[in-house]
């Protein structure tokens, strides 16, 4: 078979970088689907395993529940650590020692520990401490302060970047602060750190599942819990599964659109 | 071409490796399933060797078969997929038969019989199961267990905590944000023990419930083997072995309070 009697299934050049023509995209991705689709279908099929759809299906209620609450709980602590990230990085340039340390102490302490313990301090430890005993919020915020560390270094390699030469020049023809953070290097961090900020939020969404350690009755323990009264695994771990992609494809595309915005400052 | 030809051979590959992967049986040895975090029935000794009742027992069910036993440690909301899945033969650990687990698994004779019962907090306002089942009560349960299912069919009207671990469940109810665990009387007196001063045992149980050991479906003569050892065992002392050996101080405690021991 020649190169170019199957030229729909190439691009013309390695990289990211050209317009795929939509009918080419459309072959390409459904081949890769009926590949994907091939494989799985024959190791379900060698698995020799009693399916019982209608068992779990009495329990769909706590599935679109548990849902729910990890949705609220994504949400919130996505918006939550996007504040913390940015705080954190810009302490790690603040001209104020103690603060700038404290921000490097941070990020080295949470990257440097599991979450699941971090849970489990933060719950039994400090908050019953200081007399919070919401184990939502508790979650929530140690969920934030958590990818919160990641994406702090995630912006500030997208701040350092930008060269020094670009920061001078901003100065010498008379911008501030403020025009330099907003019309130089903004704009171009904003394009460099989108990718891994994805990739982090879709790991913060599947982080969240660890809660279940503190009986955060969320989307993994419902399904664990119907699991344990019907003794359906697959069954059980299946709409997991595609209820997270549900949730983490949508950040991958928003992603995906806002690199295409962003992309003239390249 | 030669990248169509990649394609082509990684998912041959593929399909070797997972028709390679499926038919793992024709071993004689044993695989019995527990979840080694309950002892003094199901743990690991100080150099990390599984130990307790229950690998004892199924080591004397392996010398009565004639076959070498191996014990896995899986979790116990795990134990029933890795029995259906053939991963395991047997499950020892601690399993309660409820008509529920029956459908989907065998169970041998019982071995062991027990009940649940409630760990409170010093101060909660419980007496007894029928106060949790009040608006505004909480209560923790070990995910999985019969204490779980219990909770979630009786006690709609209060709020349930479903844990992990057993620790973390006692954690909960010594720090006042549970007002009562529930689960079998042995761990719970254990429990109570260790907390005197945050806690209080209600050891009378309000389900009675039998251990036995878990099989897959449809293996009649295993099932036969089982009971016939158990049989043999519990003729020949050797429960009361295992119950001098490993639960001495809770036989004597559950003697004076007048409470039926397990075996």
């Amino acid at each position: 078979m020649s190169r170019r009697r199957f030229q729909i299934l190439f691009a013309r050049s390695r990289g990211n970088h050209e317009e795929i023509p939509r009918f080419g995209r459309a072959v390409g991705v459904t081949s890769a689907l009926f590949l994907l689709a091939l494989v799985l279908s024959f190791a379900f099929s060698r698995l020799n395993y009693g399916w019982n759809w209608e068992a779990v299906y009495q329990y769909r209620r706590m599935f679109v529940s548990g849902w729910l609450i990890t949705l609220a709980i994504s949400a919130a602590s996505l918006a939550a650590s996007l504040v913390i990230g940015l705080a954190a990085a810009l302490s790690h340039r603040s001209p104020f020692l103690p603060l700038r340390y404290l921000g490097k102490i941070y990020v080295e302490f949470i990257r440097g520990t599991p979450l699941l313990v971090q849970i489990l301090v933060f719950f039994y430890v400090v908050a019953d401490a200081f007399g919070i005993g919401n184990r939502y919020l508790v979650g929530t915020l140690t969920l934030a302060f958590f990818a919160g560390a990641y994406i702090s270094e995630i912006i500030r390699a997208g701040i350092e970047s930008v060269g020094e030469s670009q920061l001078d020049s901003a100065r010498a023809i008379g911008l501030t602060p403020y025009q330099t953070y907003r019309y130089v290097v903004f704009p171009q961090v904003m394009r460099r750190i989108l990718p891994p900020l994805a990739g982090q939020f879709a790991s913060l969404i599947k982080d969240s599942s660890l809660l279940s350690i503190i009986a955060v009755s969320e989307f993994t323990l419902n399904a664990q819990e119907v699991n344990a009264f019907t003794y359906s695994t697959m069954e059980s771990y299946l709409p997991l599964a595609l209820g997270y992609l549900a949730l983490t494809l949508p950040i991958s595309m928003l992603s995906k659109y806002l690199e295409t915005r962003y992309r003239y400052a390249s | 071409m030669s990248r169509a030809l990649g394609f082509l051979s990684i998912a041959v590959f593929i399909l070797v490796l997972f028709s390679a992967a499926s038919p793992a049986f024709a071993a004689k040895t044993l695989v019995v399933g527990m979840e080694l975090a309950y002892p003094p029935f199901e743990m690991t000794d100080a150099s990390g060797r599984p130990d307790g009742v229950s690998v004892q027992l199924a080591r004397e069910l392996g010398k009565a078969l004639g076959r070498p036993v191996e014990i896995k440690n899986i979790a116990f909301d795990g134990l029933i997929p890795a029995l259906k899945t053939g991963k395991i033969d047997l499950i020892i650990s601690s399993m309660t038969a409820t008509s529920e687990r029956a459908r989907s698994i065998d169970f041998s004779d019982p071995y062991l019989s027990t009940g649940l019962c409630l760990l409170v907090g010093k101060d909660a306002p419980v007496a007894s199961i029928a106060d949790l089942d009040q608006p505004g009560r909480t209560v923790a349960v070990k995910k999985g267990t019969t204490g779980h299912v219990y909770a979630a069919a009786h006690l709609k009207k209060a709020s349930m905590l479903v844990l992990d671990k057993e620790a973390a469940a006692v954690l909960e109810v010594v720090q006042g944000k549970a007002d009562a665990f529930i689960y079998d009387q042995m761990s719970t007196f254990r429990n109570y023990q260790r907390n005197p001063e945050t806690t209080r045992a209600i050891l009378k149980p309000f389900q009675t419930e039998s251990w036995a050991i878990g099989m897959r479906k449809g293996n009649g003569a295993l099932k036969a083997q089982v009971n016939r050892f158990l049989a043999d065992f519990r003729r020949s002392g050797g429960f009361e072995r295992l119950g001098d050996r490993y639960l001495k101080e809770e036989k004597e405690s559950f003697r004076r309070m007048g409470y039926p021991f397990f075996f």
